[in-house]
């Protein structure tokens, strides 16, 4: 226990530290971040924004997860996943656009996850390596998909034209400056969608089955590769997805930096949700909040930077939190 | 290009033969990297490179510690560790870095590093394989419960190749700024992830690793000299740019021949 | 009399459960002492208390007439104690020379010539012969069992523990290393050894202690017992006679296995053309000595081996994989019950759903019939006493005994067809072993049919119907009415 404490108190050290440094009192800073996040609705609709692409990106990594799998390509798979929902979405507009969008924003992500997902069934190949690599590799290939074949030829900058506002996900709630978009609801639901599925499905158990033990899930007569590639191209698709919203949601076209870092991010929305996959849905407002309340105290003269560390620390004291408890009931 | 790779591959090296997995290879050379620009420059060169070793090995030592005493797993660790130094070089360079220095970063020749980096894969090899302390660090990575079992002492021995592994990343980071002069945000754009690559394409050997990084700088440079001329025009410069990335996944995906994994990677 | 080891009042309590209740052993100086009792009996725990693996909570240890309160593991190497355990330390990654300097090297310095100069001579005195910079991988067990031994030269152990050495050695293996450890004893060392093999007691022993229970028996000089009686005093002369009364006329056939042959993890033939056929109501053992195929073919039958084309037939249809046999009523008690048997972070309850996850009752469609599970749970845990507060606890808050309890529960329940078994009884006492063999036969009586590997030839003796013996990847069956020597024979080929 001592040592958790140890932890915690050096981690909060280090942020006030942080503070004291930039010119900023800690209790103001405090104040800034949630007034700058939740004290006005505008602020709100910011932070719903910032969360949204979180959740279902925070699901693509919590599925591969529970498998045993380290995704770090949600990044990557998010943004092939962007880059092919536009292209769908300029050419075909409409609810039909939507659809084919979405469909095929899943399809590139899956698509993109896949060569990780058999190298470590059949190869034995950590995850961990070829998805970085694939996360470089879909930068690059964007990169060019925007220098050339997907690029507006009346924008300066590397940017697609603008999808049409038939082909946009509409808003559920609208009462400027608080908008909620059906992203938001997208991703919530899909977050409900994958605790059912991982507590009420035989798919589900087997696949934590495979995550847990998957020695014993090989005797328990699960495919353990099959489920390994099965749990990888699922968590891409849902990546792509999250990209695929993304756009039609919100964006309306692909860019450069389109994703400041939300396949990261979710690796701390997944972690910090624990082993219950609506753990989701705090982890990923709690993220939303501290990148929202960020940009307002940047402006305040404390350096971005700070939400990260914050958030970094976050996830080691939940990871060795968590140890704890399965230290306490073994 | 090629030496900061190999200098990351080696604190790879020494971290992962002792059983610890360890993507905060990245987060390490970053925030030496920023240590060196933010202590080099008012204080010159030697104290930012010390700087940028001392940042290096205290990170090192916190995944030391969340891995061995909290038993987080490493993969997770290592994640954090990235996020605390991207966050916290940002940060840092924002309040002390002055970006419009005009002298730039006081400079280390950069053949020191060099001499380091071509020398230490052969010493490292033969530290594993004569001496006492290589045997041990090999065996604690083949198998943490057996040589506890032998009288082997794990923790000590993952935590003084944690501390080598902070030694390199802080020398591959400082040369990174030693290379241009000045620090830019994210400077290591992946490379530590890059160099654990080579580590792993080159079965975990210092010195295939070596030759892999030096490979890895040789194409870079070449894409470089490509991209002015007319050469294979039609060939997309990224294309080209994520060659080696492709390469290193066609590695994992085996033909690699055998197998040579530490066995006890990722074991408490 | 000279002593060695004098160990006094030794308690060693794990939880609520006492593993040791106040044990004394004396060893002489200089000879091989053994020490034998059942499974569970606290042999293993007692020496992992005088190697310093575990302190004891109560009782003193003398070492050469030094009295020790707290034995670590440092004051106990530092004493000469070493002890080769029955999981090897060997570490197949590293060459010979390198697992035999492991942890004692001469200097911060590999010197390799020398070492292997050293490591010769040794090697020499004990008559084995090493290829000193080949992968340990490339060792077989007997090799392996070899090579421990030298490792405790190499550290000059003075007192040497020595769990079930034999084991995994062949019938001339096990002389050569007796003739090994006599010579040993002459130049001044100390043997203690840990066996259930009481011939290798009468031989080449010079004294015995006898544990049941956690508690001391008897502590004898060799030449003033019998075999038959330690065998009494190991089992315990008022034991119920567990062998079963009544023995069923066989029905149809349900495992048919024809000329299976299995390659092991070293790309060797673990199993050779082996033909099985097996009766509803039949329990078949499978004797041997281990690493005799016995794993690969257990495995090939549970279908998570690989077999070169199937040969294996439950009730007439080919097994196709682990989760189509599982539809058949392949139920499987695997040899590891930690690492293959359940997912120690889960609850109970989710464990006693796995492997038989897709099954009706607990499964409707795709669906998880999750009151369904829960009945099953509770039933599984009644079956065979296991002892549990809630449902929803971790199988890892289980002690051994009771998580084996479990998982074999399980396997016996949802109508199974064919039960294999890998040691089922292994961590049970003797009232969990009679629950357990007693639930077999009732399954086997309602139609199923057993077949179970153990390396424990009474075990199989008292409980099957027909005993297979298997011997350097090849399978014969024992005559009826075999004797136990016999069998024994059968078991390193003799017949």
């Amino acid at each position: 226990m001592w040592r958790l404490a140890a932890l915690l108190t050096g981690g909060l050290a280090m942020l006030a530290g942080a503070m004291l440094i930039s010119d900023v009192g800690p209790l103001h800073a405090l104040r800034t971040l949630f007034e700058g996040s939740l004290g006005s609705p505008g602020a709100v609709a910011g932070t719903l924004r910032e969360t949204s692409p979180l959740l279902l990106a925070g699901v693509a990594v919590f599925l591969a997860l529970r498998a045993g799998l380290y995704n770090i390509g949600v990044e990557g798979q998010l943004i092939v996943g962007a880059a092919a929902a536009t292209a769908i979405a300029l050419q075909v507009s409409g609810p039909a656009g939507i659809l084919l969008a979405s469909l095929g924003g899943m399809a590139a992500g899956a698509l993109w996850a896949f060569p990780a997902g058999w190298i470590k069934a059949y190869r034995n190949g950590h995850e961990v390596i070829t998805t970085i690599m694939l996360n470089n590799i879909a930068i690059y290939f964007t990169g060019w998909l925007l220098s050339s074949p997907m690029k507006d030829p009346d924008q300066q900058s590397p940017t697609t034209g603008t999808i049409d506002a038939a082909s946009r996900l509409p808003h559920v709630f609208s009462n400027p400056p608080l908008i909620i978009s059906s992203g938001l609801v997208l991703g919530i639901a899909a977050v409900i969608l994958l605790a059912l599925w991982l507590k009420k499905t035989v798919a589900g158990y087997e696949l934590e089955a495979v995550g847990a033990n998957p020695v014993a899930a090989k005797y328990a007569g699960i495919n353990a590769r099959k489920s390994t590639l099965l749990a990888m191209a699922s968590s891409g698709a849902i990546a792509g997805l999250a990209g695929a919203v993304q756009v039609l949601a919100y964006e309306g076209r692909f860019y450069t930096g389109f994703s400041p870092g939300y396949g990261f991010d979710a690796l701390g929305v997944a972690i910090l949700a624990g082993s219950n996959a609506l753990g989701v849905i705090p982890a990923g407002l709690l993220f939303g909040i501290l990148a929202k309340g960020g940009t307002a105290l940047q402006i305040e003269g404390v350096p971005k930077g700070i939400t990260t560390v914050v958030l970094g620390f976050l996830i080691l004291f939940a990871a060795a939190v968590r140890y704890r408890q399965v230290k306490a009931v073994a | 290009m090629g030496a900061p790779l190999a200098l990351a591959a080696m604190g790879g090296y020494t971290s992962e033969r002792s059983g610890v997995i360890n993507i905060g290879l990245e987060g390490m050379m970053l925030i030496a990297a920023c240590m060196t620009a933010v202590v080099g420059v008012p204080y010159g060169a030697v104290a930012g490179l010390a700087a940028a070793i001392a940042s290096a090995i205290a990170l090192s030592t916190l995944h030391w510690l969340m891995t061995q005493k909290f038993s987080v797993n490493h993969v997770i660790s290592g994640m954090g560790i990235n996020a605390l130094a991207a966050g916290g070089s940002s940060f840092v360079f924002a309040i002390y870095g002055d970006p419009k220095h005009e002298g730039g970063v006081p400079q280390l020749s950069v053949w020191i590093f060099f001499v380091i980096a071509v020398i230490s894969p052969a010493l490292l090899w033969l530290y594993a394989g004569r001496t006492r302390g290589g045997l041990r660090l090999v065996a604690v990575g083949a198998d943490p419960d057996k040589s506890r079992l032998m009288g082997l002492q794990p923790l000590q021995i993952r935590f003084v190749a944690l501390v080598a592994t902070g030694l390199f990343c802080g020398l591959a980071g400082a040369l990174l700024v030693s290379y241009v002069g000045v620090y830019t945000n994210n400077i290591t754009a992946g490379k530590g992830y890059v160099a654990l690559a080579a580590l792993v394409v080159s079965g975990w050997r210092p010195i295939p690793a070596l030759a892999v990084c030096l490979a890895l700088g040789f194409f870079t440079s070449l894409q470089y000299r490509f991209q002015g001329t007319g050469f294979l025009h039609w060939i997309p410069s990224q294309a080209w740019q994520s060659l080696p990335y492709l390469l290193t996944i066609i590695a994992l995906a085996g033909f690699l021949g055998k197998n040579r994994t530490p066995a006890g990677l990722g074991k408490p | 009399m000279n002593f060695a080891v004098e160990m006094q009042g030794i308690t060693k309590r794990f939880g609520g459960v006492t593993a040791l209740n106040s044990v004394d052993l004396q060893v002489e100086s200089q000879t091989i002492h053994a020490l034998v009792g059942e499974n569970g009996a606290g042999k293993t725990t007692l020496m992992r208390v005088l190697y310093g693996a575990s302190p004891a909570d109560e009782g003193s240890i003398t070492l050469k007439g030094q009295r020790v309160r707290h034995l670590r593991s440092k004051d106990a190497i530092a004493a000469g104690i070493s002890m080769v355990s029955q999981h090897y330390t060997v570490i197949p990654e590293l060459t010979c020379l390198q697992n035999l300097m492991l942890g004692a090297e001469d200097g911060p310095i590999i010197h390799p010539a020398k070492s292997e100069e050293k490591a010769e001579a040794l090697a020499q005195r004990m008559g084995f012969s090493f290829d000193w910079h080949r992968p340990a991988a490339e060792l077989s067990p007997a090799g392996a069992q070899k090579l421990e031994i030298l490792k405790l030269l190499w550290r000059n152990a003075e007192l040497m523990i020595l769990d079930e050495p034999t084991a995994m050695l062949s019938p001339s293996d096990s002389e050569a290393l007796f003739a090994s450890l006599h010579k040993l004893t002459h130049e001044g060392a100390t043997v203690i050894l840990v066996t259930h093999r009481l011939p290798e007691v009468l031989e080449h022993c010079k004294a015995v202690t006898v544990l049941r229970g956690g508690m001391l028996v008897s502590e004898k000089q060799v030449s003033e017992t019998s075999g038959a009686e330690l065998t009494r005093m190991i089992i315990g002369a008022d034991l119920p006679s567990a062998r079963p009364s009544l023995r069923n006329e066989p029905g149809e056939l349900v495992l048919e296995v024809s000329e299976l042959a299995v390659k092991g993890d070293r790309h060797n033939v673990a199993v050779r053309e082996v033909s099985i056929a097996i009766r509803a109501g039949e329990i078949v053992g499978i004797a041997g000595v281990d690493g005799n195929g016995q794993r690969e073919l257990f495995q090939a039958l549970a279908g998570v081996r690989k077999v070169a084309k199937s040969q294996i037939r439950i009730d007439g249809h080919e097994l196709q994989s682990t989760a189509d046999g599982l539809k058949r009523g392949l139920r499987v008690i695997p040899e590891d019950r930690q690492e293959e048997g359940v997912i120690e972070s889960w609850s109970l309850e989710s464990n006693a759903a796995l492997g038989l996850q897709r099954l009706s009752p607990l499964a409707k469609g795709a669906l998880i019939a999750s009151q369904a599970r829960r009945r099953w749970a509770a039933t599984a845990a009644e079956l065979l006493n296991t002892k549990y507060v809630g449902l929803s606890q971790p199988m890892s808050s289980l002690s051994g005994g009771n998580q084996q309890r479990f998982v074999a529960a399980k396997a016996l329940g949802l109508a199974p067809r064919l039960l294999l078994a890998f040691q089922p009884a292994r961590g049970l006492d003797i009232g969990g072993t009679l629950d357990l063999y007693r639930e077999i036969r009732k399954a086997c009586d309602e139609g199923a049919a057993a077949l179970l590997v153990s390396f424990d030839l009474d075990e199989l003796l008292d409980h099957c119907d027909r005993i297979l013996v298997m011997n350097d990847g090849t399978l014969v069956d024992a005559p009826p009415g075999s004797s136990r020597e016999m069998i024994g024979r059968l078991m390193v080929g003799a017949e």
